[in-house]
């Protein structure tokens, strides 16, 4: 290209906010005077030829050449026209990228001198590999802008690398600061590079954009077609003369609503409820949950009950039939049935059978639920440590349920239900809120008549429930719940008791359930007490039951093996049956050297014997005390040393000996966690004889809390404690004097068997335990 | 339409090759003779002298400029459609053309190519 070819000299027309490519074709609206003016004088021309050049600043309507950018692109118009007066539009066509050299006018058009500004010729593998790069993005953002394919085909086609720049840079939308740049690139690889980087801006919107698209229309056509289906279910509602399924729930309810009787304030809120779930489309979120609540209410046994059965006598014989004993507990009953005879609106009792497990508390409250002619609902609070379990989810909520105390009133179905809460001893507790405070407001009569379950947020009177809970142990229960319950106490079975119950109810419990008939197994009153005796240890009778269970089932195989020969179950038949008895941990020891004496302890599951065990440690000072002891148990030991130290004399006790030796008390066996003050007596014989280096008598066992200064305090569990001792084969037992009365609950039979001795203070106890003591203390005395 | 860039642009500039690229294109019929062929471009108000063909193979390519020639004092253009400066049109025949016969005329603004060839006996 020769220098004149090169340089020209051509009206300018400044363009606002965008720069014309060359090889684009582009539509241009001119308003302004100059710029009319400029195009009319390259009208004007044989070629039609005239620079556009994009201004600095948009707002400029007179620019001049300072206001241009320094590179701007020769043109030349392809169609004109003048759709009005002082208007045109174009058709402009860039041709090459020039330079402005100067300005040769500006009035009443800018003018200027330009050179041709060719990009360099390049043919590197760099400028290669961007042209395929930047083919490759414009294709993806191609596809994801939905363009024909033709385009990207197009493109691709395009020869000259910088063709397809400007191409692209036509077709993007792109600031005019980055289009200038693009113009003035130095370098083929450059404008390629700033392409690249553009179209990957581009395509990330872009699969932005599409990404947000295509939520939204998937959103948006799930709505409409469930509309329209529903519209359409709708319209062949109608056609067939059914009525809208909506409108039917909402009548069902209030119907059933309407045969009610309720409190006028449950009546109230469920008409608001109802005339709201009225108002709400099926399809929203509270319409379901309205709906659960509405059901819910009408569900409630609000005014439903069911009528006592008030005769005694027939109450006494239900009792009778399916619990042995327990006398306390069916008086009580029997009074209250006694109490709602006369008085019908008296309010039900709430009671808490504590005992030892397996003794038939939860059996005794169905058969009480039986005897009364009530609904029987139970449930075990053991574990629970949620407040809103028991009270409910407020409905705010999200899936907010009932509380389980109304969820058993309305599965009983009547408002006067028996309702069990089980284990209340072992609810638990954590920040969610304590569950026992709850259950103080639903156990006091005083306060559930208008018990506010957090979800159905209506009174509801819990007054005419029939409150029984279970424990194995009071001491984890809070002191106000025990307040509110009327305590009956469940104690261990005696073996006699345990074989009456036996052959009362668990033989032909567990033959029926073997398939086998009384005649064909016969268990005799012996073979009943060895495995009382031999294969359990328990207080209550689950394990008997099994037991009997074990024996009737093998019965029950030899028969269906052939051989139905009766059997009659004797004591030596059960080693073949049951296999070997279990060890007995604390077997009657016969002899007792000084320093042993025997102790009686209540457990959970019963009574125990345990021994107490004390070692003198010659040189030593101390007192040492092992066996998994609980505080209050030391501190009776402690109390138990200090006692015959300082009446060491009176005792006929060297008081060297606790100068000289110290002693190790040791409570067999050592795993399992003792504590409690009534071994306190067992520990003052156990060192009195260690001290003295008398024997202790074998066949007695003691228990009984004591005092400093000698006295002997009465204890619980005397029944329990009494059976373990003559399970252990002891029948001669130590009692405080002020146990005397417990003596009451035992059976005849082992009181009539077993000798009691009462003892007031700790000298009784020594000379009831320790048979030399008797003639020492004559001695001191005479002397 | 700068607003959407999914949107094309609908002007696009016509032809592929490099050298057509900014150029406007004459339309074009081709005849088959029986001595060979003759091309018909449609360039009214184009002088002859500011035209150029040139043969190479099977291309013919016709080259030019078309300037505006009724510039007076006082006119100016009301609307325009005619394209001006420089034109391009590059014809591929299907056979490869052997020592042509070229001859030129330019009647009614028409340019006429007729091309002799050797194979007139085909």
């Amino acid at each position: 290209m020769s220098e004149a070819e090169s340089v020209h000299l051509l009206p300018v027309l400044p363009l606002k906010n965008s720069v014309l490519f060359p090889y684009l074709l582009m539509p241009l609206a001119v308003g302004r005077p100059a710029s009319l003016a400029a195009v009319e004088s390259a009208l004007g021309t044989e070629g039609k030829e005239i620079l556009i050049v994009a201004q600095r600043d948009a707002s400029m309507e007179a620019p001049g050449l300072e206001d241009l950018y320094r590179a701007g692109t020769r043109a030349i118009i392809k169609k004109m026209a003048r759709p009005d007066e002082g208007r045109m539009e174009l058709i402009v066509m860039g041709v090459e990228r020039v330079a402005l050299l100067k300005l040769e006018q500006s009035e009443p058009y800018l003018k200027a001198r330009v050179r041709a500004w060719p990009l360099p010729d390049e043919q590197s593998a760099e400028v290669e590999a961007l042209h395929r790069a930047v083919v490759d993005l414009a294709g993806k953002a191609l596809s994801l802008a939905q363009a024909p394919t033709e385009l990207g085909q197009f493109l691709a086609s395009a020869e000259d690398p910088l063709r397809l720049v400007y191409l692209l840079a036509g077709m993007l939308s792109l600031e005019l600061a980055k289009e200038q740049t693009l113009l003035e690139a130095e370098s083929r690889s450059e404008a390629l590079r700033l392409m690249h980087t553009y179209l990957a801006h581009e395509v990330q919107v872009l699969e932005l954009r599409s990404k947000i698209a295509s939520e939204t229309q998937s959103e948006m056509s799930r709505q409409q077609r469930e509309y329209v289906l529903r519209q359409q279910m709708r319209a062949i509602q109608q056609e067939l003369g059914e009525k809208d399924p909506h409108q039917a729930e909402v009548d069902l309810l209030r119907e059933r609503l309407a045969k009610l009787v309720l409190p006028e304030e449950v009546r109230k809120e469920a008409d608001r409820e109802l005339s709201r779930l009225e108002k709400l489309p099926p399809g929203a979120p509270d319409y379901q949950m309205i709906r659960t609540y509405l059901d819910f209410v009408v569900e409630l046994p609000w005014s439903a009950r069911t009528e006592d059965n008030l005769d005694i006598g027939r109450a006494r014989q239900i009792l009778d039939e399916d619990h042995f004993n327990l006398k306390d507990v069916k008086e009580r009953i029997l009074e209250h049935l006694g109490v709602l005879k006369l008085n019908p609106e008296a309010k039900a009792p709430i009671l808490c059978f504590f005992g030892p497990p397996g003794v038939g508390k939860t059996s005794l409250g169905q058969s009480i639920a039986r005897a009364l002619g009530r609904k029987f609902e139970r449930m075990s609070l053991g574990g629970l440590h949620d407040e809103a379990e028991l009270r409910g989810h407020r409905r705010t909520y999200i899936g907010a349920m009932p509380g389980r105390i109304v969820q058993a009133v309305r599965r009983a179905g009547s408002c006067n239900p028996l309702i069990m809460l089980d284990e209340v001893d072992k609810l638990g507790q954590d920040f969610r809120g304590d569950p026992a405070a709850a259950l103080l407001e639903i156990l006091d009569p005083e306060q559930n008549k208008a018990f506010r379950d957090n979800y159905l947020d209506l009174p509801f009177d819990l007054s005419k429930v029939f409150f029984i809970t279970t424990a194995n142990a009071l001491d984890t229960v809070p002191r106000p719940l025990l307040d509110r319950m009327e305590m009956l106490r469940l104690a261990g079975y005696s073996e006699e008791e345990k074989i009456e119950i036996a052959k009362r109810y668990l033989l032909s419990r567990q033959l029926r359930q073997a398939g086998l008939s009384a005649e064909q197994c016969l268990f005799l009153d012996e073979s009943l007490h060895e495995i009382i005796f031999r294969y359990t240890r328990e207080a209550g009778v689950r394990q008997l039951e099994r037991g009997i269970g074990r024996v009737a089932r093998k019965i029950a195989l030899r028969h269906a093996e052939g051989d139905t020969t009766a059997v009659s179950v004797r004591a030596e038949d059960l080693i073949e049956l049951l296999g070997t008895p279990l060890p007995a941990p604390e077997e009657l020891r016969t002899e007792l050297p000084p320093g042993v004496a025997t102790g009686l302890a209540w457990t959970e599951a019963g009574g125990e014997v345990l021994y107490v065990e004390a070692t003198l440690l010659p040189g030593g000072h101390d007192l040492t005390i092992t066996g998994h002891i609980g505080e209050v148990m030391q501190e009776s030991a402690k109390a138990a040393r200090s006692y015959l130290w300082s009446h060491a004399q009176g005792l006929g006790i060297d008081t060297a000996v606790f100068k000289d030796s110290g002693i190790h008390v040791h409570v067999p066996a050592g795993a399992i966690p003792k504590d409690g003050p009534s071994a306190g007596v067992t520990m003052a014989a156990a060192m009195a004889s260690l001290y003295m280096q008398a024997r202790p008598r074998s066949d007695t066992a003691m228990t009984g809390e004591i005092t400093l200064t000698g006295l002997v305090l009465p204890i619980g569990g005397v029944k329990e404690k009494i059976l373990a001792a003559r399970r252990a084969g002891i029948r001669r037992v130590i009692l405080p004097k002020g146990n005397e009365m417990d003596l009451r609950d035992l059976p005849e039979k082992v009181r009539a068997e077993t000798e009691f001795v009462f003892a007031e203070r700790v000298e009784d106890v020594l000379v009831a335990a320790i048979p030399s003591l008797h003639e020492r203390l004559g001695t001191i005395r005479a002397a | 339409m700068r607003d959407k860039p999914e949107q094309l642009p609908v002007i696009l500039f016509p032809g592929s090759r490099a050298g057509e690229a900014t150029c406007w294109r004459p339309s074009v019929d081709i005849y088959r003779t029986r001595s060979g062929w003759l091309l018909k471009f449609d360039l009214a108000g184009v002088r002859l002298e500011d035209v150029d063909v040139e043969i190479e193979g099977c291309r013919v390519t016709v080259r030019g400029l078309r300037r505006d020639w009724l510039l007076e004092e006082g006119y100016s253009h009301y609307s325009m459609e005619i394209a001006y400066n420089r034109f391009e049109r590059t014809i591929e025949l299907p056979c490869k053309l052997a020592h042509p016969r070229l001859h030129l005329d330019y009647e009614h603004g028409i340019l006429i190519i007729r091309l002799d060839t050797e194979e007139e006996t085909r």
